[in-house]
């Protein structure tokens, strides 16, 4: 009973646009017209587009970059900071907050970060073409995401939290320096964390990439950040091709899927989850 | 390798100053083993901890060997260490786990191998090296513990109440065997408990614990028949010795004594020294422990099953000059 509320949001909120955007995908629709069903044109007319292609190309190497250096980012604060200590204490929030800053507000503050005329960043550093470039741009975003470890760090602090101190202390005894036992036990132990954290991650960098691109550079330089969100935006809101935009927004869950798999089967394989 | 250990202090500073370990000086010999053994809190797992290196001292000097190893890693003492919780590492199998200290170490895959099968072998883990650590049982994961220590040959072992997770039955089981497996190998062993029993049956000396202190160091049987004071007196011993207050059987004013309730036998009443009367009789196994009340004091006497008094029964208790320990007004043995 007290679950009927939540279930009748996740019907008409996720589960009931979900199915009309999959059957949206099938049809060709202006918004102002009625749905005309068109069968797999729109497929055809998806793997045909180089614009999609180039959409997709973009938001694999957003994932490529921001995922490893995200989890990184994340793992190296857990370690750094899982000890008991005042300074630990004081820095944990301050590696927390570019997660909760509100996304506009965090990239108005890349936007004059950035800025290739008074920005600090090109002031200090003659980088001028992070925004202006094609590539400048492409890792620029996924750069700015690198700060907003947010979740990944909480979880990965947990976890090494959670690695009991005798088991460090029998290596010591045992004779291994730092980097065996990081390499031999505490990245095996976090391993399975460290897994679903990716997992999770990718799943985000397919959709988080859309208030930067739009904000900071507009799809550009040249459509190099035009990711796919970004796409599926225009194609519907500024093209009003919504069947078309429903046939890139099930290519992107599709994409999604795919690569879940492909990191889950890995894990698996080597037996990072059970 | 002999293991020493003088005037090693250590405090700790968590919620003030604690002095954990005060001046303490052990030796053990080459091949022998000495058991820790105090109550809680009296400084035993600190001072293993501070011979594996796990802390640093403020004071001392630990020595392994003959080699001066107290400012160095524990990973560069020589020693090995069993931790209470085993401390196993849960992502890797049996092997690996034995293997690990010697591939940290840079041995060759081959005599990894070798000594590997040689450490399980003498532990009984043959069969089980592929295993997980969290598919055994605790007397399994002990094994893999203690396989893991001996694989290396240290000079040392450091044992820190590896029985106290174990059932009663295998606890005793085990102390056999780690008993037996020290003696074969004759490697130094520091062992910690917290249980007399294990004190008393494993070590080849004993060194009394309290407050961070080294109250008395010696065989089993002389710190049972010749306790240095009233503290090892009453802690060696199930049940504790009786204690009389000072003046009490003739002796000097202040001179407290005491005698182990084995020692003490039951005669008709007004032939012994005291009188009184059966409070409680508690059975353990074939003998029986007697709460024997003597004016306002209880007296505990063991005796076996077939002897024993009934509750309410009116016994005189007797025992011999010999058996009665005397301390002076500073708790210390005094005859």
């Amino acid at each position: 009973m007290l679950a009927w509320p939540y279930l009748s949001g996740l019907f008409l909120l996720v589960a009931l646009p979900a199915v009309a955007a999959a059957v949206l995908a099938f049809t060709e629709f202006s918004g102002v017209q009625a749905p005309r069903f068109t069968g797999t044109d729109n497929v055809r007319r998806l793997v045909a587009d180089d614009a999609f292609w180039s959409s997709l190309g973009n938001t694999l190497i957003y994932i490529l970059i921001a995922v490893p250096l995200r989890l990184a980012a994340a793992l190296g604060f857990a370690l750094l900071l899982h000890r008991r200590s005042k300074a630990s204490t004081l820095a944990r929030p301050i590696a927390y907050l570019p997660t909760v800053v509100p996304d506009v507000a965090y990239v108005l503050l890349w936007l004059w970060l950035l800025n290739p005329l008074y920005g600090p960043i090109a002031g200090a550093f003659g980088l001028t073409g992070l925004l202006t470039d094609p590539w400048g741009a492409r890792v620029a975003l996924p750069l700015m995401a690198a700060f907003q470890i947010g979740e990944a760090f909480v979880v990965s602090l947990a976890v090494r939290r959670s690695i009991p101190k005798s088991v460090y202390e029998a290596a010591a005894v045992d004779g291994a320096r730092p980097l065996f036992t990081f390499t031999r036990l505490t990245l095996p132990l976090m391993a399975p964390a460290l897994a679903l954290l990716a997992l999770r991650d990718v799943i985000l960098s397919l959709q988080i990439n859309f208030v930067p691109a739009l904000l900071l550079t507009d799809g550009g330089p040249r459509y190099a950040t035009t990711y796919l969100p970004l796409f599926v935006y225009r194609t519907a809101f500024r093209y009003f091709r919504l069947g078309y935009a429903s046939t890139i927004a099930l290519s992107m869950f599709v994409l999604t899927a795919a690569v879940v798999y492909v990191q889950y089967r890995m894990a698996k394989r080597w037996r990072v989850l059970d | 390798m002999s293991l020493r250990l003088t005037g090693v202090s250590k405090t700790f500073h968590t919620n003030g100053p604690k002095l954990v370990l005060d001046e303490v000086t052990l030796e053990v010999e080459d091949g022998h083993m000495m058991v820790i053994v105090g109550p809680s809190g009296s400084g035993k797992t600190t001072l293993l901890r501070c011979v594996a290196g796990l802390e640093s001292v403020d004071r001392g000097r630990v020595e392994v060997g003959g080699r001066d190893v107290t400012q160095a890693d524990p990973g560069d003492r020589d020693v090995a260490m069993v931790f209470q919780d085993y401390a196993l590492y849960p992502h890797l199998s049996v092997r690996e786990n034995i293997a690990f200290g010697l591939r940290a170490r840079k041995v060759p895959r081959a005599d990894i191998d070798a000594q590997v099968a040689e450490a399980s072998a003498a532990v009984g883990l043959e069969g089980s090296l592929d295993a997980s650590p969290n598919h055994l049982s605790g007397g399994e994961r002990q094994r893999v513990a203690l396989a893991r220590a001996l694989v290396r040959r240290p000079a040392a072992f450091l044992l820190d109440e590896p029985l106290s997770n174990l059932d009663a039955e295998l606890r005793t089981q085990t102390r056999r065997e780690i008993r037996s497996l020290q003696r074969s190998l004759k490697t130094t062993t520091l062992y910690v408990t917290h249980d007399q029993v294990e004190a008393m049956t494993m070590g080849d000396t004993v060194a009394v614990l309290r407050a961070g202190k080294v109250e008395q160091v010696g065989t089993p049987e002389e710190l049972y028949e010749e306790p240095a004071n009233v503290f090892v007196a009453r802690f060696l011993g199930s049940p504790p010795m009786n204690l009389f207050p000072p003046g009490l059987l003739g002796s000097a004013a202040s001179t407290a004594a005491g005698v182990r309730p084995e020692r003490i036998s039951f005669v008709e009443q007004g032939s012994g020294r005291f009188d009184g009367t059966v409070d409680l009789v508690e059975r353990v196994g074939g003998e029986v422990i007697v709460h024997v009340r003597c004016g306002d004091g209880v007296l505990l006497v063991r005796r076996d099953v077939r002897s024993a008094p009934s509750p309410g029964d009116a016994v005189g208790l007797h025992f011999a000059d010999e058996d009665l320990h005397t301390f002076d007004a500073e708790d210390r043995r005094v005859g």
